[in-house]
């Protein structure tokens, strides 16, 4: 087992399902990876965090053998997937931009995946039947909702009862309910000791589902960590936004203290690291009149979008996280980002 | 192998591509016999005796040869069932889970070439099929002799048979090489509807070497006449045509192996 890139307390003595090492890939002039490194341990869901254009797809699709790698090694209990025996039966993998021929009916599609993996016919209706989509068999693909092709794609993924799982940005198209089924469906799989790599460019969307998390940006990776270390930074991370008629005076007072803030509204102020405990009497003290006094938590999107930010200034909700928390937070103030 | 190919039949009848292709085919073959009977059979090298019925039945073995291969000129369709069955996995995205399964493209490609060549062999045994039904009962009715017919289906059915194979492989290789569903089918409609035959009308000495030149060869397996044509003896041609798809279908495979699929 190699180290893991920082090293969080992920537990060591589980086997790593996936390993990806020293992991490159270019696109013409674009580095979609770079020098890419993490592992995926098995009995756990681990979230593959990142914006849009991060490299978590082109990372996915290399891990699948289905793009080229132009360094480095991504592997499946130490074999390539190319080399795995039955690849089928041990890793399944829902994709973005996989489709489906549209004549073609739902069950026609699941046989022609089982006869050519050498799997018993049975396993069709099994996983039709655990996707939901048992009523539907016989419709052709083309009449299908997004919601429903994800469905279809899981079926697809889960054919072989694969022990990795490799999901794609899996929610997407799926209605509230479906996201609720698939996090309890991914939940099991790494109760019965399954490991779990899924995408997402919400970590809000992942924080109920995901044990361990591995956030890129650019290719690069950012941290490798489990979701209660992160969840400890976040907790660490506060401030307050002040809505007041009073702004100019106000900051004219913050700055002759050791404090960061920031004008984010032209009534509205967001000051690194306060407590209510201290400003509530810093303003009574200056007199300063307050229309709103919000404490802000840190949440674990702020401190995913703190993270990545420095590396995807470009992204708006990125530049938002920036605003909150930027790196110019005084030393006074504990919890700024890594 | 035997599941790939299984599961590549699979994934073709579950859609319409054979049974729109095996249709036309039939209809073209049905075609060909009408002409057959309207115009009289072409008058080949064996055509010298005249029949005392009518001068548009079939009578001499080559006539009843030219009816059996009535459906010779639907090796088309072997082609592009075969060009197809790659190139519609690119059109519809279904080759990334394809590419799941079988993770080496060349064994991809391998059982692709494997099930076009079996059912293509089965579309000419369809096409010979009911042309000996069709044809006969049109050549009964007219007078002719069922059983004379009979008698040249084994001078035909295997060069036939052999060809729509080959075709059936060379359509997987150009397809494995030109992925893209239309330019696919443009470049073999108009290699062999129109390039090919201002090709051998300019250079005659290339008929022999042209692909359909090689076909025709091949064709004549069982009676040994291709050198009547130019063209190289049945064998030859029957080489030359497997050489053409292998060539292809490697190129494809390495192209493939070497493309991301994104």
């Amino acid at each position: 087992m190699t180290q893991v890139v920082g090293s969080a307390g992920l537990p060591s003595d589980m086997p790593s399902a996936i390993e990806v090492h020293g992991l490159s890939k270019r696109f013409g002039p674009v580095r979609a990876v770079d020098d890419l490194s993490f592992e995926v341990v098995s009995g756990r869901v681990t979230g593959f965090l990142g914006p849009n254009g991060s490299g978590k797809t082109t990372t996915l699709r290399i891990l699948l053998g289905l793009v080229s790698t132009g360094g480095g090694t991504a592997t499946f209990e130490g074999k390539r997937y190319a080399d795995l025996q039955h690849p089928i039966r041990h890793v399944g993998a829902v994709l973005e931009a996989t489709s489906f021929h549209p004549s073609r009916r739902a069950e026609d599609h699941l046989k022609t995946v089982a006869v050519g993996a050498g799997l018993p016919l049975s396993r069709v209706d099994e996983t039709l039947e655990l996707v939901g989509l048992a009523d539907v068999a016989r419709r052709r693909v083309g009449k299908f909702s997004l919601g429903m092709r994800q469905r279809l794609q899981l079926a697809t993924a889960l054919l072989g009862d694969p022990e990795i799982l490799i999901l794609d940005e899996p929610s997407n198209g799926l209605d509230p309910q479906g996201i609720q089924w698939l996090r309890t469906f991914i939940r099991h799989q790494a109760s019965i000791g399954h490991a779990v790599l899924v995408s997402s460019h919400l970590l809000a969307e992942m924080e109920e589902t995901v044990d361990d998390v591995v956030i890129v940006s650019h290719g690069k990776l950012v941290l490798q960590t489990t979701l209660a270390e992160l969840a400890s930074r976040a907790g660490t991370q506060t401030g307050m936004r002040i809505r007041s008629p009073e702004l100019g005076r106000l900051m004219t007072l913050l700055q002759a203290i050791p404090v960061g803030y920031r004008q984010i509204a032209p009534d509205m102020l967001a000051i690194d690291g306060a407590t209510p405990e201290w400003f509530g009497p810093f303003a009574a003290q200056n007199q300063i009149v307050l229309y709103e006094l919000v404490n802000d938590r840190g949440s674990l999107e702020d401190v995913f979008l703190s993270l990545t930010h420095g590396f995807d200034a470009a992204d708006p909700g990125a530049a938002r996280g920036a605003a909150a928390y930027g790196a110019d937070g005084p030393a006074s103030f504990p919890g700024g980002p890594a | 192998m035997i599941a790939s190919v299984r599961s590549e039949w699979l994934k073709l009848r579950t859609t319409a591509v054979p049974w729109v292709l095996g249709g036309i085919a039939l209809v073209i073959t049905a075609l060909s016999i009408l002409l057959i009977f309207v115009n009289g059979s072409t008058t080949g090298p064996g055509s010298g005796t005249g029949t005392t019925h009518a001068g548009t039945i079939p009578h001499s073995p080559q006539e009843l040869r030219n009816l059996v291969g009535a459906g010779l000129g639907s090796y088309i369709f072997a082609l592009l069932l075969g060009t197809l069955c790659v190139t519609s996995e690119f059109r519809h995205k279904t080759v990334t889970t394809s590419f799941l399964v079988t993770p080496r493209r060349p064994r991809f490609v391998g059982a692709k070439l494997l099930t076009s060549a079996i059912l293509s062999a089965v579309l000419a045994v369809v096409l010979l099929v009911a042309t000996v039904i069709g044809g006969g009962l049109a050549l009964a009715a007219k007078g002719g002799s069922f059983s004379d017919m009979v008698h040249q289906i084994p001078s035909v059915a295997p060069g036939m048979i052999l060809v729509f194979a080959l075709f059936g492989i060379l359509g997987v290789g150009v397809g494995s090489v030109l992925t893209n569903q239309i330019a696919a089918i443009i470049v073999c409609l108009g290699w062999f509807l129109i390039l090919e035959q201002i090709i051998v009308a300019l250079w005659h000495g290339t008929a022999r070497w042209v692909p359909s030149g090689a076909a025709s060869a091949a064709s004549n397996l069982t009676r040994g006449r291709g050198a009547d044509f130019g063209l190289f003896n049945a064998w030859q041609g029957a080489l030359l045509m497997l050489l053409y798809g292998l060539v292809f279908a490697v190129v494809g495979s390495v192209i493939l192996t070497r493309r991301d699929i994104t």
